[in-house]
């Protein structure tokens, strides 16, 4: 138990494993990934196919005319694999047969092409990316509110999307990849070698410099393309705020600061980029031109060779030519591949981050299934803390007898919300126990447990989606019927049916936004709709402005009804209303009773009394206006 | 989405909202843009200059080294002649060298001017967007600016270094390859010109078809995004409600849909480039054929084949290049179309030219080296018959007019959409009055410039923007100049040491975008610091709705007091402990002035202010 809730990657994974881990996942889909390299060693095998009929033809047209004695005479051209070209034939008709299978290799050679295109999209596209986007998102819906507290929602994002393309780049980009480079140049080096040995050697001699200035350029470059990313994430960040704090900005009258401030860093974008240009701009000519000595060579010592009668032309040169282009373009992808090695274990890690994080709070062994709960809470000496420095919680002595209203006042992290979410097990307490119903919570189903609780946050998160979607969000086959006793019961049924298209209405819609006040009410018919035994309020009005304040009022008073209720409130007016109230300090319960027991004892609770009583004046005379009333 | 067979709402986490209007991708070629966009290059005129005589070059350089191979190969080897091998090869290593080195300037220089051509777009729209007045602001949504400065300036960067320069290269190649190719042979030439338009077409076909399923495939992936998005900001929700089953059911249905499309793309991309080799491949068997039977009949020499040969894929290749450069010329065309537009947005209103600066007569007071009149610290403001809308059709305020007297505290208390708001952004000159005058100090206030008037203007909202940084760095906002003492010197007037103190790293937490990382009250407390560290002569004030913690709003309290002495303020206030200081309430209903007077004075009215009052009492429970 040394992990601590929310903490990732405890300690850093070597390189090695990680690969280890990637071929793991790669072994799940080794059919496909077979069946793609065959496919791949059939296109190359068919492609040099057709480059040697081409160099054939041309050897055939110059033995032809040879014959003729109109140019220096040649070998009669000799196939490849042991055939042999018809000498008998009328030379027109060689030349046709030799085009028609140039053109029939190529059509075999386009349909195959086709398959290939198809296949490893299947296997990256659709099974690949939609497994492990699936297997992230899956986790990540279990782990707890610590990971999505330090983690902001872009990076999340990311890692589903970014990150696990960056996962299955390891399976097409390097492993296929490294498979079909080997192989072919291998195959390409063979090929040269059995034309002539030496004009292979003389020709990639350059190779290995090539390969080697790739590597080295992109691991020089790949740093200055991140800062560059950086300088100009921060350039349109700046932009952004600006915009978001223009307010602000035109309050204060500080355009003009603003403008440089900008314009310093849009600057800055361009003189690091400006360094970049220069590298690029001498990389890639260097390396035009190292691929332009193997052609010089090519032409000097190959045509050196030609004109000696050691190489045919066409199945020769021209060949040889064709081979050194596809040679090359192989060697160019290999700055390629290491990027990619290089991307996908910076995404692998972040992955595998996700899907290795411990779940703290599972379901134990044998829990118990109770599909219906009482109600009855109890706090048994619970301590928490989110790290091991902070105690957020401690001795925390509280029963709740079943309907009854316990109030919770106290200043910002003073723990009320931490302990309401010990009770629904968002958190396991570091000590003590939470019983509902006399059970352990810990010992229960989660499932059976959160289902009977419903819970109202302080700004209640609700989905782009039909008003009816979110109250029945946690019980989607709910009908017609019960979302709209729920809406009732949260004073939200008057207003829904005002909305544009009802309960059909999506949320979000311009036109569409709704008060703070009609959001809550939403949450609080979301919660109802379930009907459980024990609510939680978190602050219900905290983020509603105090003139749609009281629109909510009624909802909590018809939704605290015959439940459990933990409300955290900072109004006197909604802690009066609770059975009794509790007030929290540095963690502790530091106050017990009603509230006429809490006003009459000197403490935490009658300065906050005394701080909203600030007008006495103004109280006195409006209970004496009320009295005349009366 | 599919609808369920029974007829019920089909299951889904999050709807697409309908009313985003999608910006058009592509926009046909237009003379006006094109000569607006190469005004941008002025600046950078002999770089440019240069640039595309060096593109020239290239263009005509490319194909002579694949000529010169032909050549050679036609030439000398074919024919045997070692002699003249040497001399050609010598040749060629000197082309090859003068066009490498040319490409290091032709690639810089077009990298070069496409930056500083994005750069100084960037900087031009920023300058722009910041002149505009605050009715833009509400009225454009942060994404459709932040789109014009990152992807529609992307793809003007693109368009410049890419379509211009690439293009001219890679059609200057495709001429001098037809060029020679018809010079050398002109018959099989036409075979090959007659290729040309099926692989036009063949491209054409098929790259409309490809932008249109990357359309379907980005679009099916901004669903899946979105329902990424919202799962994770609602994982309270879902966790709490036990979805996460259902949830992890439904994004997969989206990732199935998203990768269907993903497969379209890749089958249209399968079709394509093999058919394109394909092209090439019939092209080979076809020469072979004919230049076969031209040979053999002695019309032509082997070595022309070898030139075709080598030669027609400097023709074909431009082909594809060109069609894709093409269509990226649309989307840059898009693209500039938008910059431009913003660019041209005319402000609805801006400084008359007549327009003077507000004095501040502090500064007079120590150069004329007498004290400054306690008076003269506040500015007076004075409304006189002021009606306003937003849009014209609906009036928000209707001839109001009041007097608020120098250093003196006016509250603003109404419902909401009663106008308070729109006092505000009057009197900071946010907006301007449709009738009437606001008059400060006795100007009228379009007669003095809106920056003068902000100098002297503090303002803490509602909703507090807080900047990346330091709270430092926010406080100091009002007043960059100011010094880590000066800081220290307001939030002690403030009374709020400790609180700042107690922050991670004191003064030097950094705070988030929303200003995340310190509690709501905390935040107001360094608006307030803010503003008082800039000292102004008019203070305005939008009291926060919600509540804060008991503890901290009794500290607010305290500062309040001191952030407003001496200065003439507009207060929305929520609260009746600010009312109570206001030495004027203005009690506002449908954009009317109802009531005006003190809080006591108020009071014994027993109307509109004494029944907001008594609602206020019963929510706050005092």
């Amino acid at each position: 138990m040394n992990a601590f809730p929310g903490d990732l990657a405890v300690e850093p994974v070597s390189n090695g494993r990680l690969i280890r881990r990637l071929f793991g996942l790669a072994w799940r889909y080794r059919a496909r990934c077979v069946q793609v390299l065959g496919l791949q060693l059939l296109l190359l095998t068919l492609g040099l196919s057709g480059l040697s009929l081409t160099g054939l033809g041309i050897d055939y047209i110059s033995w032809v005319l040879g014959q003729r004695g109109e140019v220096r005479a040649v070998e009669f051209p000799q196939a490849k694999f042991g055939l042999q070209l018809p000498q008998s034939w009328e030379p027109l008709n060689v030349l046709l047969l030799i085009a028609g299978c140039i053109l029939a290799f190529a059509i075999v050679r386009a349909v195959l092409n086709f398959f290939y295109t198809i296949s490893i999209n299947r296997l990256v596209q659709q099974r690949l990316v939609v497994d492990l986007r699936g297997e992230v998102y899956d986790k990540l819906q279990k782990l707890s509110f610590r990971f999505f507290d330090a983690n902001t929602t872009g990076s999340i994002i990311t890692r589903v999307t970014g990150d696990v393309q960056a996962v299955r780049m390891f399976v097409d980009q390097v492993m296929i990849q490294s498979v079909i480079m080997i192989v072919s140049l291998t195959i390409y080096t063979v090929y040269m070698a059995s034309l002539h040995p030496g004009l292979t050697l003389a020709c990639l001699a350059t190779t290995p410099v090539l390969a080697l200035i790739s590597v080295a350029f992109s691991r020089h470059i790949q740093p200055l393309y991140a800062q560059s990313r950086e300088l100009v994430e921060q350039m349109v960040q700046h932009f952004s705020e600006s915009i978001q704090g223009v307010q602000v900005t035109k309050a204060f009258g500080r355009e003009q600061e603003d403008r440089e401030a900008f314009a310093a860093k849009n600057r800055a974008v361009f003189d690091q980029q400006k360094g970049i240009f220069w590298r690029v701009s001498l990389f890639s000519p260097t390396v035009g031109f190292l691929t332009r000595i193997n052609m010089i060579v090519l032409l000097g010592y190959g045509g050196w060779l030609v004109i000696h009668g050691e190489l045919p032309l066409g199945t020769g040169l021209v060949v040889f030519a064709g081979l050194l282009d596809q040679f090359s373009g192989q060697v160019n992808q290999v700055a390629t591949l290491v990027n990619s090695v290089q991307q996908s274990l910076v995404g692998a890690r972040r992955v595998f981050e996700i899907l290795d994080a411990p779940v703290d709070v599972s379901d134990a062994p044998g829990a118990k299934a109770r599909p219906r709960l009482g109600g009855n809470v109890r706090f048994d000496h619970v301590a928490f803390s989110y790290d091991r420095n902070v105690e957020v919680l401690q001795d925390i002595e509280l029963e709740v007898k079943p309907g009854q209203c316990v109030a919770i006042l106290g200043a910002t992290g003073a723990g009320k919300s931490s302990l309401m979410s010990l009770i629904p097990r968002f958190y396991d307490p570091t000590a003590g126990r939470v019983w509902v119903d006399g059970i352990d919570v810990r010992e229960l189903r989660i499932e059976d447990l959160r289902r009977a609780i419903g819970i109202v946050f302080q700004e209640s998160f609700l989905f782009s989606n039909t008003v009816a979607a979110n109250i029945a969000f946690g019980h989607p086959d709910a009908t017609q019927a019960q979302i709209e006793k729920a809406a009732r019961v949260a004073a939200a049924h008057d207003f829904i049916t005002q909305l544009p298209q009802g309960y059909d209405t999506v949320l979000g819609e311009s036109g569409n936004t709704l008060s703070g006040g009609q959001r809550q009410r939403l949450a609080i018919a979301r919660a109802v709709l379930l009907e459980p035994a024990i609510l939680l309020l978190d602050d219900p009005t905290a983020a509603i402005d105090s003139e749609t304040e009281h629109e909510i009022f009624e909802a909590l008073e018809n939704a605290i009804v015959g439940r459990t209720t933990f409300i955290v409130a900072h109004r006197l007016s909604t802690l009066r209303r609770a059975d009794f109230i509790i007030v929290m300090e540095e963690g502790r319960i530091v106050q017990r009773g009603t509230h006429a027991e809490l006003m009459r004892v000197p403490g935490a609770y009658l300065r906050v009394a005394d701080l909203q009583l600030v007008n006495r004046e103004d109280a006195s005379a409006l209970l004496r206006e009320k009295e005349e009333r009366l | 989405m599919k609808a369920s067979p029974d007829g019920r709402r089909p299951l889904s986490l999050v709807q697409r909202a309908r009313d985003d209007e999608p910006d058009a991708e592509m926009k046909p070629l237009d003379l006006g843009i094109v000569r607006r966009l190469f005004g941008y290059t002025r600046a950078s005129a002999r770089k440019r200059n240069g640039l595309i005589a060096l593109t020239v070059v290239r263009a005509s350089q490319l194909p002579a080294l694949a000529w010169v191979s032909a050549l050679i190969i036609a030439g000398p080897i074919a024919g045997g002649r070692t002699s003249s091998l040497l001399g050609w090869l010598v040749g060629y290593t000197v082309l090859a060298i003068s066009t490498d080195a040319l490409f290091h300037f032709r690639q810089r220089f077009a990298l070069e001017i496409g930056e500083e051509v994005v750069g100084r777009m960037r900087a031009e729209i920023f300058d722009h967007v910041s002149r505009m007045p605050m009715s833009f602001f509400h009225r454009v949504k942060l994404g459709r600016i932040l789109g014009r400065v990152t992807s529609d300036v992307e793809s003007l960067r693109v368009g410049i270094e890419h379509v211009i320069f690439v293009g001219i290269v890679q059609l200057g190649q495709m001429v001098f390859a037809a060029a020679v190719m018809a010079f050398t042979d002109w018959v099989l030439f036409l075979v090959v010109l007659g290729l040309a338009p099926v692989l036009w077409v063949l491209n054409d076909h098929f790259r409309n078809r490809l932008s249109r399923d990357t359309r379907a495939q980005q679009e099916s992936f901004s669903r899946v995004t979105a329902t990424l998005a919202e799962s994770i900001n609602g994982i309270r929700v879902t966790q709490g409600f036990v979805r996460q089953d259902t949830n992890a059911g439904l994004f997969r249905g989206l990732l199935a849909d998203h990768s269907r499309y993903s497969m379209g793309t890749a089958r249209s991309s399968a079709i394509l480039l093999p058919l394109l080799e394909l092209n090439s491949q019939f092209f080979v068997a076809i020469l072979l054929m004919l230049g076969g039977w031209q040979v053999f009949s002695g019309q032509v020499d082997v070595g022309v084949l070898i030139t075709f040969f080598l030669f027609a894929n400097q023709f074909f290749a431009p082909l594809q290049v060109l069609g894709n450069l093409y269509n990226q010329a649309l989307i840059s065309m898009a693209g500039a179309e938008r910059v431009f537009q913003l660019l041209d947005t005319k402000p609805d209103w801006e400084d008359a030219p007549e327009a003077v600066e507000l004095p501040d007569p502090r500064e007079k007071g120590p150069a004329n080296g007498g004290p400054v009149a306690a008076d003269f610290c506040g500015a007076g403001v004075e409304f006189r018959g002021v009606s306003f809308g937003y849009d014209a059709a609906r009036p928000v305020l209707h001839d109001v007019s009041f007097t608020a007297r120098p250093g003196k505290m006016v509250a603003l208390v109404g419902h909401t959409g009663s106008g308070k708001s729109s006092i505000i952004n009057l009197v900071s000159k946010f907006y301007l009055p449709t009738a009437g005058e606001v008059l400060i100090d006795g100007r009228e206030i379009r007669t003095i410039t809106g920056r003068s008037l902000h100098r002297q203007t503090g303002m803490v909202q509602q909703h507090n923007f807080l900047f990346a940084g330091t709270v430092l760095d926010n406080i100091r906002f009002g007043r960059p100049g100011a010094t880590e003492a000066d800081v220290r010197d307001a939030v002690a007037r403030l009374g709020c040491v400790d609180l700042f103190d107690s922050l991670p790293q004191g003064l030097r937490t950094v705070v988030g975008e929303r200003g995340s990382g310190i509690s709501t009250g905390q935040r107001q407390l360094v608006c307030f610091a803010r503003a008082l560290l800039a000292d102004p002569r008019l203070l305005i004030f939008d009291e926060a709705t919600s509540a804060i913690d008991a503890l901290t709003e009794a500290r607010l309290q305290q500062a309040l007091l001191t952030l407003l002495a001496g200065r003439t303020s507009f207060v929305v206030a929520h609260r009746l402990s600010t009312i109570r200081h206001a030495d004027l309430v203005l009690v506002l209903d449908r954009g009317r002035v109802v009531e005006r007077g003190t809080h006591a004075e108020l009071l014994s009215l027993k109307k509109h202010y004494a029944a907001l009052h008594d609602q206020f009492t019963r929510m706050g429970g005092a």
